[in-house]
């Protein structure tokens, strides 16, 4: 029977099983391609959840069956304890989903495409105008709220397409390669708004491969190949793993000689400028490789992290298949 | 075309049906205000306008030409009705194969067009049933095609005022052609459900147009050849030719001799290939005046001939071979039962299949997909 639990409110933020969304041991063929083949994956709720893999790994086809779209061929899903395949319209107040693709009716206007998708989402009347109002300006939409959609630069529309997942507040927020098309001020501006969401107790699934900035918004990672689930691991785990660093120094040489001195393992990187990289376990080695280098009169120019711990995690995946 | 039972919902009964209309009423203006912002639609509206009042008054000037002509080299002027009838036929005519040409245009792209611009999925996955979807969209598009309908009123008008027909028959003849415009949308969204790409689903209603249309007629007449069967019959004695006189002309001849097997195409087997064109469905259910005890009735009109010739293929030789069983055959058939209810009957249940068939293609979570489609 109905679910009285409160379709608008956040769940509380907690590992609790009912809360986020959760796919168990999920297949899914098209023809004789198997695009999702027995993979696991859990989101919970205040949280961001990462699904990366590359092209072709099965990411928006997971995705299309967590949104209850697409029915999986065996496994389930479960949304806040519920199954879409019988609870349809439970679970769909539940979620909200930006598809990779934009897909918006040109000739409307953002407040008015908005205000269509609350009444399909059966909001109370009295509120979809105040609802898309907030909507708008949530996500700086405010000024051309009355402009047809088509006018609206990719990055403009990226953010109606949120805004159309948001309309109905889902507890879990599906997101299609979000970042995608956006300019490098617009992803840190989605960055804090996925942050800000995961803080409301919404559960959300962030799928991308553009790796670099996931290590700032998620909290725990999927990483899928080939239709599998490859990995599961939080982004502490990843740091945790540890990380690829870049040095470069004016005088290569002294570098290279210190560094082997200290018995570590490095490569020279044949990047622009000469530099060398290696892996250190965790920041506080990163620190003292510093210390050391200068204290050695190395003269340093750049220490920094080469890639993101997610990025560092993926790239291992891809080398272990090749 | 309901689905399976929901526990979601408030209320029961009549509650639900309400619900259930406002989605679709939803799906119907999200349609609508696109549609109406396209220029395209205007610009065909535009075209329609003219092309029809051309035509209209192309009929009205060739049939005062003819006329005068015959004014002025004849002694001989027919009873005078007016064009009205003859426009009116030639603008009804018109409008219907205008009316089916413009329908598929306006429907068979509803479901896979948004498919293709990636915003079917964004419905499907809001609380709006697969069946609000699809009944929107054809809503949406029987709507704006008949607007092309109401575009066309006034000539349709103009052929009543100029003599010879009644309000009644506007009336009836913009009901049937907005049903058969109706049918073709329910065929055009129900197959634009089906298949993966717009071109191929325009390219299939307007191949089902043309099966009504001509289709329809070549099965009709290939199926006859294939109805032969006999029936019994003796010899018809025409009276002599009287061409002045009053008094009954019908029966035109008496039923003699013994009864014997003649050769026949049993049409009535066939003839609900017939039925189902739409211009017979049309000309059909326009009321026409009772001629059986009339006579020199050479000038009936075409949708006349065209409801005629139908009922008589439907009647079979049972009804029309002169002397079948040794009964007098009216000439001219005072067929009273229309022919039109089995044709659209036939009709509807051809867009209700495609329409349950599109409706199942659009349930999520999907289990099948159409080959070469994404969801999303």
């Amino acid at each position: 029977m109905a679910i009285k639990e409160d379709p608008t409110g956040g769940q509380l933020p907690e590992e609790a099983p009912a809360g986020g969304i959760t796919a168990t041991a999920v297949s899914r063929k098209f023809g004789q391609v198997r695009a999702v083949e027995h993979m696991d994956f859990h989101a919970p709720a205040g949280k961001v959840t990462a699904l990366i893999g590359p092209n072709g790994a099965g990411k928006t086809t997971l995705l299309l069956m967590l949104a209850s779209l697409l029915a999986p061929d065996s496994g389930t899903v479960s949304v806040g304890g519920l199954d879409p395949q019988h609870d349809r319209a439970a679970v769909r107040s539940r979620i909200g989903w930006m598809p990779d693709t934009l897909g918006v009716w040109e000739s409307l206007t953002a407040r008015e495409i908005l205000a269509q998708m609350a009444r399909f989402y059966r909001l109370p009347a009295a509120g979809i105008g105040q609802r898309v109002a907030e909507m708008l300006d949530r996500v700086r939409l405010a000024e051309l709220a009355d402009q047809p959609a088509r006018v609206l630069s990719r990055g403009q529309q990226q953010r109606l397409s949120l805004a159309r997942a948001l309309i109905h507040d889902p507890s879990v927020l599906l997101l299609d390669e979000p970042a995608s098309g956006l300019d490098p001020g617009s992803r840190v501006e989605l960055r804090t708004m996925l942050r800000q969401l995961a803080r409301e107790g919404k559960a959300v699934v962030v799928s991308s491969h553009v790796l670099s900035e996931l290590d700032e918004i998620a909290d725990g990672a999927v990483f899928v190949n080939k239709g599998r689930t490859v990995r599961q691991q939080t982004t502490e785990e990843a740091v945790a793993a540890g990380r690829r660093y870049a040095i470069s120094a004016t005088d290569g040489g002294a570098l290279a000689a210190k560094l082997t001195e200290l018995g570590l393992a490095f490569r020279q990187e044949d990047g622009r400028r000469p530099a060398v990289s290696l892996m250190l376990s965790d920041d506080d080695d990163a620190a003292r490789l510093l210390r050391d280098l200068v204290l050695a009169g190395v003269p340093v120019s750049s220490f920094a992290p080469a890639s993101g711990a997610l990025e560092e995690t993926y790239m291992n995946l891809e080398g272990e298949r090749r | 075309m309901s689905q399976v039972t929901e526990t979601q919902q408030p209320g029961a009964g009549s509650g639900r049906a309400a619900g259930y209309a406002a989605g679709i009423k939803d799906v119907v203006v999200l349609e609508l205000k696109q549609r109406l912002r396209s220029r395209g639609w205007y610009i065909m509206l535009a075209i329609w306008f003219v092309l029809t009042g051309l035509v209209t008054w192309l009929t009205w000037a060739s049939w005062n030409a003819t006329q005068a002509a015959q004014r002025a080299y004849s002694d001989f002027t027919p009873a005078q009705t007016g064009p009205g009838s003859m426009i009116f036929e030639v603008v009804l005519a018109f409008v219907l194969l205008f009316a089916l040409l413009v329908a598929p245009a306006l429907s068979a792209n509803a479901v896979n067009g948004d498919r293709a611009g990636g915003t079917l999925a964004i419905l499907q996955v809001t609380l709006l049933r697969p069946g609000q979807i699809l009944w929107g969209k054809f809503f949406a598009a029987w709507f704006a095609a008949l607007a092309f309908l109401v575009a066309s009123t006034p000539f349709l008008v103009i052929g009543v005022a100029l003599g010879g027909m009644t309000p009644g028959h506007v009336i009836v003849a913009l009901l049937m052609l907005a049903v058969e415009v109706g049918v073709v949308c329910a065929v055009g969204v129900g197959i634009s459900a089906l298949a993966g790409r717009p071109l191929f689903s325009i390219v299939v209603t307007y191949l089902a147009v043309a099966g009504l249309v001509i289709g329809t007629l070549i099965a009709f007449g290939l199926g006859t050849g294939l109805t032969q069967g006999t029936i019994m019959a003796n010899q018809p004695q025409y009276r002599q030719y009287q061409p002045l006189s009053n008094g009954p002309v019908e029966p035109e001849y008496t039923c003699s001799g013994p009864l014997r097997e003649q050769p026949v195409a049993r049409t009535e087997r066939v003839a609900w290939f017939l039925a189902m064109n739409p211009y017979v469905v049309v000309a059909d259910a326009i009321p026409y005046p009772e001629r059986t005890g009339q006579q020199g009735f050479s000038s009936v009109g075409a949708i006349e001939n065209v409801s005629q010739g139908a009922r008589y293929a439907m009647a079979g030789p049972e009804g029309t071979y002169p002397c079948a069983n040794g009964e007098a055959k009216p000439r001219y058939l005072a067929q009273t039962t229309p022919l039109w209810p089995l044709g659209l009957g036939l009709q509807l249940v051809l867009a209700g299949l495609l329409m349950w068939l599109g409706w199942r293609s659009l349930r999520t979570p999907a289990h099948r997909l159409a080959r070469g489609t994404r969801i999303a």
